[in-house]
């Protein structure tokens, strides 16, 4: 078959690479062993970076090898190194659970319906030059999409500082308590007598 | 024509960085290896330049070294180009000669400190960015020089920070410098917006073109006036702060809380010379508005007879100085406010050698009287430091305009030039005579201070201190004296490098001007006898200054000094308590300030800050928060759950066609009318319609529409069946109903 | 390929994901389920991308894989601390918030 233009070769990797995709997923959530589940999605992350490069997106087939395979990944693996624990019984199979996963079946087939129905010629034709490389998604990110960008910089601001926060031992959650505490009362010491100067905090260093 | 220009500056610079690094851990000999090595290597590049190079150069423009682009951003193009031209070749010179000397001298001042090198590191940073304020080619350039000189002063100023009064003379330095800076940025942009270039040699000859200055500013109002006025109006406000003219002169004696070879260097040789500098730079843009340049021979003449009377009741050795220094830039003002140039240039030239000379005199006593500068309790020490009381009586005598001594000449030809100037047209020429009038009575005051700091320090029979400190009056070490040396030589015979031509009819002696002439043009032209009377009428003025301090001051305080004192103790405490400048500023200026920043305190940073969006962010969060969390069960499964769920039904409710609950059929005869509508309203999307009449199979009317209409062959009970598609989502509905026709 | 192929798959990836996430009691498999779910919409996202030439879409993924790197921090983190607390990672006893 020779659908929308593209070639065998075409063809063949992404059947090839859709498979292994799928299968590599569903052999993520159904391993016992968390480190196992890991690997197993990091191999769909890889076949997922083939897919990506087969799109022409060359520069987000990196960068999914490299953040998601690379980083996240490795994040993912330190975890279960501190948190390593087989399930007895992995699954759980509450009826509201299946429900759910059965209300996910009707969307993908309902899904499968539109894209079959509406689209079914919808392919791509020869990609323009530099689509997908770096230069172009750097001119299209940063003229376009500067602010996004710029937010999604606080974005991670804000997800160190919530890691650092959460991840406080309960010791060192109690200290941060008192030391806001204690800059808290020096503020309104010192507030009181503005605007001369301030007094000299009740305890003796800070 | 290029040349190494760049070594000039980055000598310095270099010296300053490694001193930086490393200065702390290295003998002191080393030290001042670096640092004087580097100024000196420094000085023969210079002297290289200006001696052998530039004379081939001179009438192309110069020299000039192109380091880089530094921005290049639509049209606006800067480079970090130096040039030497005579002009900046000539304090080039002044810089790094003068420059030299001083750190020779301050090997022996800051002999006994711990914090020797950076002391010298900062030296060096400010020789390297008072050199590149003369050498840049552009505004930018030189505006880069302009700050480093004002960010070396403050660090130099407070080197001792560990004192506050000490630090604040360093801020106070700074920030007054700043509001100059703002003059100059103002006088940047606007040459900029009219001539499109910032650099010199394009400013300068878009100025002498005529026409892009020439342009009115708001015109129609009170402020219409050329661009070119307010050019330089603005870019003189920072030669005031800069150079310590009114209204912005108030750093200059606090400024003197500073090591006194930082005074002798920064604020009598160099940096405070950078304002005159700058005027005659920019000559061009002044020429072409007599009335910049009246308001500036005015301000300087002013500034200079001011600051000589605040000098003539000061009690501090080197507030006298500084009062000096301020009057004497006063008159190298009036000179290029005059459109004499090169006379306002010569006086920079002597003063840089006498003022220092006299600032470093004033080191030396100030060591021997063990740091204190108090002049009531010297007297008497020309005898005990003999070597200081010849160098301090040489450059005296060059500041008061003694003949044959340099100041005496380059005084002569400011003053000279006010009267004889042509600039101000022939309706305001008598401002020309009131500004030469004015620097007589200047000169007259000048004599006058100076004499008195030299009779109360150095004449007399004994001193007034206490016997503690007199037994440790001892003359400096050789390092200190050797440079003072120097400097007077510099001071007496200075002078005659500027022969005025019009004295001896050989326009080609006065080698200064001559050489100065491819930059600045021609020099001033006086007839012999104009010459010479002025010469007579400095000549008188000097004499007359020192005589009237001799009769009040000469060994020591005498009877018409206690006598004059006491008649008019207000008029004096006024005077001693510089006309109460400060205190006035301190009321108009700095006090509503202080209170508009408290007030912005409390309402921006205390409750809008604070208040409103810290705690009030975190106050709105916790609310929503509040509220959210009631709607919570705890299972994150059972919320994903719920949400597919949710979403399965939202899909299935959308995408299902929209059918009736029952077909509404109409019957006439053996026809029907089916209707397959939900509502009277047509449906909102497209849908596909296939009507079967009688159930087999196989639709009769198919299509968009959702009625139709059938007509029965024969009579009886039928069964319709609709079937609503909807195309896009591919989902599919049927109903049927049972119709009778008769 | 045609496009259809491609959104085909990615829902197919959202699904798994979906029944990761629901079905299993070990928090960090459910946290790698919500990752196969945000990468099925990365590839749908490229997959129409493609189609009409549009880098946006790229830019798009490009921020979702940011998001996920930053909620997969935060998500872990909270997994450490509940780990801490309670020496398990079942969430079918992470009901705390529970009213």
């Amino acid at each position: 078959m020779n659908a929308g233009g593209a070639t065998v070769v075409d063809q063949v990797v992404f059947w090839v690479l859709a498979v292994l995709t799928t299968f590599f997923a569903g052999f993520t959530i159904t391993r016992r062993n968390p480190v196992t589940a890991v690997m197993s999605l990091v191999a769909t992350f890889f076949c997922l970076a083939g897919i990506y490069a087969s799109l022409s997106a060359h520069f987000l087939a990196v960068i999914q090898v490299l953040v998601y395979a690379g980083a996240i990944m490795v994040l993912f693996i330190f975890v279960i190194m501190i948190l390593n624990r087989e399930e007895v019984a992995p699954f759980s199979m509450r009826p509201l659970r299946l429900l759910g996963v059965l209300g996910g079946i009707y969307l993908l087939a309902k899904l499968v319906d539109v894209v079959a129905v509406g689209l079914p010629e919808a392919a791509p034709g020869v990609a323009p030059d530099g689509f997908g490389t770096v230069a172009a998604i750097g001119e299209v990110l940063f003229r376009d999409f500067l602010f996004p960008f710029e937010a999604i910089s606080v974005l991670l601001l804000v997800a160190i500082v919530g890691g650092v926060v959460v991840s406080r031992s309960h010791q060192k959650e109690v200290a941060a308590v008192e030391a806001a505490d204690y800059r808290h009362q020096i503020q309104e010491l010192a507030h009181h007598d503005y605007p001369g100067e301030p007094e000299a905090p009740a305890e003796g260093h800070h | 024509m290029t040349f190494n220009l760049r070594l000039i500056p980055l000598l310095p610079f270099a010296g300053a960085a490694i001193l930086m690094l490393f200065g702390r851990k290295w003998k002191r000999d080393t030290v001042l290896l670096v640092a004087a090595g580097a100024i000196a290597g420094s000085c023969l590049v210079a002297f290289d330049a200006f001696f052998t190079a530039l004379p081939g150069a001179a009438s192309k423009g110069g020299l000039h070294d192109v380091v880089g682009t530094w921005m290049a951003a639509g049209s606006l193009k800067i480079d970090l180009a130096l040039r030497l031209d005579a002009l900046s070749g000539l304090l080039c010179l002044i810089i790094t000669f003068v420059g030299f000397l001083i750190h020779i001298y301050s090997s022996g001042y800051m002999e006994h400190d711990p914090d020797y090198a950076r002391f010298f590191a900062y030296l060096n940073l400010f020789c390297g960015a008072m050199l590149v304020l003369v050498l840049g080619d552009s505004l930018p350039v030189m505006f880069i020089g302009w700050e480093g000189v004002g960010l070396c002063s403050y660090l130099l100023i407070g080197f001792w920070y560990t004192s506050s009064a000490n630090a604040d003379a360093g801020k106070k330095a700074f920030i007054t410098n700043r509001i100059g800076d703002l003059g100059f940025l103002i006088g940047m942009f606007l040459l900029y917006q009219f001539t499109g270039s910032l650099n010199i040699p394009e400013i300068t000859a878009a100025a002498s073109g005529g026409g892009a200055l020439m342009q009115t500013l708001f015109p129609g109002t009170i402020f219409a006036a050329p661009v070119a006025f307010w050019a330089a109006l603005f870019l003189f406000i920072g030669a005031t702060g800069k150079s310590a003219q009114i209204p912005l002169y108030v750093w200059l004696p606090d400024a003197m809380a500073g090591p006194t070879p930082v005074s002798a260097l920064i604020h009598a040789a160099t940096m405070v010379t950078a304002g005159v500098y700058m005027v005659a730079r920019m000559h061009a843009v002044y020429l072409l508005t007599p009335g910049a340049m009246a308001i500036v021979a005015c301000v300087g003449a002013l500034t200079a007879l001011f600051a000589a009377i605040i000098g003539f009741a000061q009690n501090d050795f080197k507030k006298v100085l500084a009062y000096s220094t301020i009057s004497q830039l006063g008159f190298m003002f009036a000179g290029v406010g005059t459109a004499n140039f090169g006379a306002g240039v010569f006086h920079l030239f002597t003063h840089a050698f006498f003022k220092a000379g006299l600032f470093l005199c004033a080191g030396s006593v100030m060591h021997a009287m063990g740091g204190s500068g108090d002049i009531t309790i010297m007297g008497g020490l020309r005898k005990k430091v003999p070597w200081t009381h010849g160098v301090f009586l040489v450059c005296w005598l060059a500041i008061c305009g003694v003949p044959f001594f340099s100041g005496f000449f380059s005084k002569d030809s400011i003053i000279a030039g006010a009267f004889g100037t042509e600039i101000f047209g022939e309706g305001l020429a008598f401002i020309g005579k009131a500004v030469g009038v004015v620097l007589m009575l200047a000169a007259l005051g000048t004599a006058f201070y100076m004499s008195r700091l030299y009779f109360l320090v150095f004449s007399g029979s004994e001193t007034r201190a206490s016997d503690e400190i007199k037994r440790h009056i001892h003359e400096s070490p050789g390092a200190m004296v050797g440079p003072l040396v120097v400097l007077a030589v510099g001071a007496a015979l200075g002078g005659f490098i500027g022969l005025p031509g019009g004295l001896f009819d050989h326009p080609e002696w006065n080698l200064l001007a001559d050489r100065l002439a491819p930059v600045l043009g021609p020099e001033m032209e006086l007839s012999r006898t104009t010459e010479i009377g002025f010469m007579v009428a400095s000549v008188v003025l000097a004499l007359g200054g020192i005589g009237l301090a001799y009769l009040f001051y000469g060994g020591g305080y005498r009877e018409p000094s206690r006598k004059f004192a006491a008649a008019a103790p207000r008029f004096v405490r006024l005077v001693q308590d510089k006309f109460r400048i400060d205190e006035l500023y301190g009321l108009l200026i700095i006090r509503p300030i202080k209170r508009l920043a408290k007030a912005v305190y409390f309402v921006v940073d205390r409750i809008l800050i604070d208040k409103v969006l810290v705690e009030g962010s975190a106050a709105l969060v916790d609310v929503l928060a509040r509220v959210a969390r009631a709607v919570q069960g705890g299972d994150v499964q059972r919320y994903m759950a719920v949400f597919t769920i949710g979403a399965a039904g939202i899909v299935y409710l959308a995408t299902r066609p929209s059918v009736p609950d029952v077909l509404k059929v109409t019957v006439s005869g053996l026809s029907v009318d089916v209707d397959a509508r939900r509502g009277s309203k047509p449906a909102s999307r497209v849908q596909e319609y296939s009507f079967d009449f009688d159930d087999d199979g196989k639709p009769e009317v198919t299509g968009a529409a959702p009625a139709a209409h059938h007509a029965y062959p024969r009579a009886g009970t039928y069964t319709v069946r609709v079937q609503v598609k909807d195309p896009n989502w591919g989902t599919r509905t049927s109903l049927k109903q049972k119709v009778e026709v008769r | 390929m045609p496009t259809t192929y491609y959104l085909v798959l990615s829902f197919v990836l959202f699904l798994i994901g979906t029944a990761g996430v629901l079905l299993r009691r070990n928090a960090l498999i459910a946290l790698m389920g919500i990752e196969l779910q945000l990468n099925g919409g990365n590839l749908a996202m490229l997959a129409f991308s493609r189609e009409l030439g549009d880098l946006k879409g790229h830019v798009f993924a490009f921020f979702i894989i940011a998001l996920a790197a930053a909620e997969a921090a935060v998500g872990l983190a909270i997994l450490v601390a509940l780990f801490r607390g309670r020496q398990t990672v079942n969430l079918d006893e992470a009901t705390l918030m529970k009213r």
